[in-house]
């Protein structure tokens, strides 16, 4: 039959021998390689895994790219690892500087690896206190972006991030130009507290808990955590300063001396695009409690109203919030 | 940078396109998270704008994302994405140059689709997009902005014509033309220009206007864009206009598949598509025909425009453009002068230095210089050049084709103004149809018959012809003064007049048809006699023209001389016809003039008139006029003079080479590379074109052991049996086979 008769010579045809003919070259085989071609360079494809007798400079730098660059998580969190202990050893050995690092790891704060972004706080933590200070502005941008995250998880890390900023760097943090206003509507906003935003259905239901979709479970916890943190933040804001000691030589310092602070202009913009109320600069206690008075109060007020109402985590937690208020607004 | 791939996890919880779908079906649940996402955008923008330089391909990456999202869903949450058009806008005018290429291009298309959304204006998107489509040094964003500004300015206009916006952009087009003369961004202005021409959406003579300050810059290239879109851009826009009524869809195909394939929601979108796309062509077809002028008619101030033209391109010998668009400006300021008969004097003595054999491109310049002449041209002013060209180009020693193309040149030129030649001059040049070459006869000869018609008395006697000499002996050809124009009319009038006549009467006797019945026999017979009278004046009048056909080419023909003699007894009486028609004529001229003054032409009317003057033509065409007639029908007035125009008679004498005609034959055949049967040549090309074999080359091809079986039945079958199926086989055959295709 037609079918099976082609299947019978198509079987056949792998052991027949290959005829040779007078005159003809011979057929070359099935696995046959061309090697005819001439290279002029080699490229070898792995790259060499000997990593000893390098630079400590280099290395670190291999390992702050891979950090960022690697392909598996495993990668990323190693290099970051390596980064750490450079970091939080006896004298550090940081050659690129704060700065250079900060820069370099911010986006990774929205990594998709929960492992990664572990690590990625133990490594900002054995960052120098001092040194962070200035680039405060930068990590806030990252941490707002991270805040209101499409994942919740990267929301939960990202305020853990908060809370070390708010350790090192709480003064500067609220003072940054949009450090305090964008940065209590990142945390209205996650908390589903924002009165201008759905109207109406934040009211339905018997829970606070913002409206969770797109397969995210926020269960109480993660709720009673971001209270948490932005008492923090409100108690960082509300807290009254300490009066700077007299100095007899202050007055003269600031005449003539070389400011000690990088960028002691900045509240005067002198160079950068007009801020919008959000992005302005609250510099002390009673300029940020008049803004919050306008803007937040009554709708953090009423939301913590609510969340006490529900009680557990997220009532003693709001209660704390609640503290908080009475104390920083008197 | 390598871009990390996302894991799949993270996918299902963050994954903007989800979220997008989801805002868009339910866009007041979902406000929260939209909020939460604009912050985000606002965040990561705050990060872009702190250093665009030095941006992350992750920041890059996640910005590109979300400025995607909030550009999808704006137009749902107005009010808090209001600043989002002017952020988009500044990020664009201020880092185009150094964006991440995706991002940028994602930036252009968000703003497209904000203007699509009609949360921005076109006027605001275009100006955004306009200046950084001039300044920008990128060629893919450049190509980018191009397309979106095209397909805007389209969608603006689809349904009816955006005035305002129009008039906005054709200034802003028109300044950045005028406003620096040397610099190449006009560049853009006339390719912007000419495309809207080519596409019907700009027909007014404001871009003319744009195009002509292109054609007066002092950049080369805007210069010529400019001059190339006066000489082109009107058959451009015929050719697309003709290409878009072509595509037409077989309807019949598209119902037999939505028979046969399995019935989809796509294949029934694609019907309705079809069927509406039917109506939407046949409403075309019945709709009036848009009154387009052309760019060349819409100039203001022609003589002006011309004049600027040459004194600045041509005249002036500083400027140094290359000689191939020193030809077109050439060809489009000899154009205007033929088109507007302007008159730049200057012009003819600018020429003489150019009328050399030896001249590159000398067939264009002659071509131009018959574009640039026509009937209030002085002939003094033309004669020194027609007596170069005799001069330089015609002479026994020079190549044939030179002087065939001289003799072709100077005919065109007498063609146009036949005082610029003196007596001496064009006998000589008749005498040339003596010579060896076959093209430098054709081309003696197209003089001679010109001058036969236009001016006989130039010619000697003996080349005047009969028809001529007749003429000059009644008195019918007359030599027209410099500067004297023929009385104008309406051409074709005396065609909707008779036209008309005939409705009217045809009325009139279906009236007494209707008012008695009896005598119907009667009158019918009268009726055709009526009409055959009326008809054989109508010929009279038209056997004029066909007599001057067949005398003239029984002149060219002076091999066929027995003919002849027979044509010229048969020629007698037309001519007395056509003297007896004269009167007539006249007489008709006057009902024309009564007709165009005593009524008003009606859109009815002027569309028949359209139609009759086709007519007329085709009828003309089929060969019962000259053949130079024919030409000037051919061509329309519009059509320049080309330089092909000019080479054209010298092409006549030559023979084909062997190859020539080895591909002239093979044009049109199948391909053979190999040796191969033409059956198997065919089924290659049916394969080729994805078609399936035939129900008999199926049968054919059938493997014996399938049917074998039926065949030994066959084999094994009573008489009986045997008859009764041959003969259902030819009822069969005679109902139309089993599918019954007949009935």
């Amino acid at each position: 039959m037609g079918s099976s008769n082609k299947k019978k010579k198509e079987k056949k045809k792998d052991f027949q021998k290959a005829k040779l003919k007078v005159g003809k070259v011979k057929a070359k085989a099935a696995n046959f390689t061309d090697t005819s071609f001439k290279a002029k360079s080699i490229v070898v494809n792995q790259q060499t895994l000997a990593t000893d007798g390098q630079d400590p400079v280099e290395q670190f730098k291999q390992n702050l790219t891979l950090a960022v660059n690697a392909k598996s998580d495993n990668q990323r969190r190693d290099a970051l690892a390596y980064v750490t202990n450079q970091l939080s050893a006896h004298p550090p050995n940081n050659p690129v500087g704060t700065l250079g690092v900060l820069t370099k790891l911010l986006p990774l704060m929205s990594d998709s690896s929960a492992s990664v972004r572990l690590q990625l706080l133990k490594l900002f933590r054995a960052l120098p206190p001092t040194e962070v200070a200035p680039c405060v502005e930068r990590v806030l941008m990252y941490v707002r972006g991270g805040m209101t995250h499409l994942s919740t998880d990267i929301r939960g890390d990202t305020l853990s991030i908060m809370e070390w900023l708010l350790d090192v760097a709480g003064d500067e943090t609220v003072a940054c130009p949009g450090g305090w206003l964008k940065t209590l509507n990142s945390f209205s906003s996650m908390l589903g507290w924002n009165p201008n935003v759905g109207a109406g259905i934040s009211n339905q239901g018997w829970t606070s808990a913002s409206k969770a979709t797109l397969g995210t479970k926020r269960g109480p916890e993660a709720q009673a955590r971001q209270i948490q943190v932005l008492t923090k933040f409100l108690q960082t804001g509300f807290r009254t300063e300490a009066p700077i000691p007299y100095h007899p030589t202050t007055y003269w310092n600031n005449l003539y001396r070389l400011p000690s602070t990088p960028s002691p202009f900045a509240h005067l913009n002198l160079f950068g695009i007009p801020r919008d109320e959000d992005s302005e600069i609250y510099p002390d206690r009673i300029a940020r409690q008049r803004v919050f008075d306008t803007k937040w109060r009554a709708a953090i007020t009423s939301g913590m109203e609510s969340a006490k109402k529900e009680g557990g985590t997220v009532g003693r937690a709001a209660a704390a919030l609640d503290r908080t208020l009475c104390v920083g607004l008197q | 940078m390598v871009k990390r791939k996302v894991a799949a996890l993270e996918k299902i919880e963050a994954d903007l396109v989800n979220l997008q779908y989801k805002i868009r079906r339910d866009p007041r649940s979902y406000a929260q998270e939209f909020h939460d996402q604009w912050l985000a955008y606002d965040a990561q923008r705050q990060i872009f704008i702190s250093s665009p330089a030095t941006v992350s391909s992750e920041d890059a990456k996640k910005f590109h994302d979300l400025v995607d999202l909030v550009a999808h869903v704006a137009d749902l949450y107005p009010e808090l994405t209001a600043p989002y058009p002017d952020h988009l806008k500044e990020l664009l005018n201020q880092h185009h140059a150094t964006l991440d290429k995706e991002l940028r291009e994602k930036i252009v298309g968000s703003l497209v689709l904000l203007r699509r959304k009609d949360v921005i204006d076109s006027t605001s998107l275009l100006t955004t997009l306009f200046p950084i489509l001039i300044s920008t040094s990128s060629k893919t964003l450049r190509s980018l902005l191009y397309t979106k500004i095209i397909s805007d300015l389209r969608e603006s206009n689809s349904k009816t014509t955006n005035h305002r916006l129009n008039r906005t952009i054709q200034t802003v087009l028109h300044n950045l033309v005028t406003s620096d003369r040397t610099s190449t961004k006009g560049m853009w202005a006339t390719r912007i220009t000419r495309e809207l021409w080519r596409r019907q959406i700009w027909t007014d003579a404001r871009p003319c206007d744009v195009m002509k300050e292109a054609c007066l810059s002092d950049n080369e290239k805007v210069v010529v864009g400019g001059v190339r879109f006066f000489l082109g851009g009107d058959k451009e826009r015929e050719e697309l206009e003709d290409e878009s009524s072509d595509e037409d869809i077989d309807i019949k195909k598209v119902k037999h598949q939505g028979v046969i394939n399995k019935k989809t929601k796509k294949r029934q979108k694609a019907y309705e598509k079809a069927v509406d796309k039917i109506k939407r062509n046949e409403r075309k077809k019945h709709a009036p025909h848009p009154l387009n002028f052309s760019a060349l008619h819409l100039i203001h101030d022609p003589q002006g425009f011309a004049e600027q033209l040459f004194q600045k391109h041509l005249q002036n010998n500083k400027n140094k453009f290359t000689l191939e668009n020193k030809l077109l400006i050439l060809q489009l300021v000899t154009r205007l002068v033929g088109l507007h008969k302007l008159t730049i004097i200057s012009l003819y003595s600018w020429f003489v230095r150019y009328l050399t054999p030896k001249q590159l491109n000398v067939t264009s310049f002659l071509a131009s210089l018959a574009q640039a002449t026509h009937n209030l041209v002085p002939p003094d002013v033309l004669e020194p050049l027609v007596v170069k060209i005799a001069n330089e180009f015609v002479s026994e020693a020079s190549a044939a084709e030179v002087a065939s193309a001289g003799i072709n040149a100077i005919r065109e030129v007498a063609l146009r103004q036949p005082l610029c030649m003196t007596e001496t001059l064009l006998q000589d040049l008749v005498m040339y149809q003596k010579s060896k070459d076959k093209g430098v006869v054709m081309a003696a000869k197209g003089l001679q018959s010109l001058y036969r018609e236009v001016y006989p008395e130039l010619l000697q006697k003996k080349f005047r012809g009969k028809q001529a000499t007749m003429g000059l002996r009644t008195g019918e050809v007359k030599q027209r003064q410099f500067g004297e124009e023929e009385q104008g009319g309406i051409e074709g009038i005396e065609l909707l007049e008779k036209y008309k006549e005939e409705q009217k009467r045809r009325k009139r006797e279906e009236a007494l048809e209707n008012g008695d019945a009896e005598k119907k026999d009667d009158d019918s017979e009268d009726d055709g006699f009526n009409s055959d009278d009326w008809e054989v004046g109508s010929t009279d009048s038209e056997s004029s023209g066909g007599w001057i056909d067949v005398s003239s080419d029984e002149d060219d023909e002076p091999a066929k001389k027995k003919r002849r003699k027979q044509g010229d007894a048969d020629d007698e009486a037309p001519e007395l016809v056509d003297t007896s028609a004269h009167p007539e004529a006249s007489a008709e001229a006057d009902l024309i003039s009564k007709l165009a003054t005593t009524s008003i032409l009606t859109p009815a009317d002027l569309a028949k008139l359209e139609e009759l003057r086709r007519e007329a033509k085709v009828e003309k065409a089929l060969g019962r006029t000259s053949k130079r007639k024919k030409e000037l029908i051919d061509k329309h007035i519009e059509d320049g003079v080309t330089a092909d125009d000019i080479e054209l008679p010298a092409q006549l004498g030559k023979k084909t080479t062997k190859e020539e005609r080895v591909a002239l034959a093979r044009e049109g055949k199948p391909g053979r590379e190999e040796h191969k049967s033409t059956q198997a040549i065919r089924r290659a090309k049916k394969d080729a074109e994805g078609k399936s074999t035939t129900n008999k080359e199926k049968a054919r091809k059938k493997n014996f052991m399938m049917t074998i079986g039926k065949a030994r039945a066959k084999n094994k079958r009573s008489l009986v049996e045997t008859s009764k199926s041959m003969r259902a086989h030819i009822a069969r055959s005679k109902s139309g086979g089993r599918r019954r295709n007949g009935s």
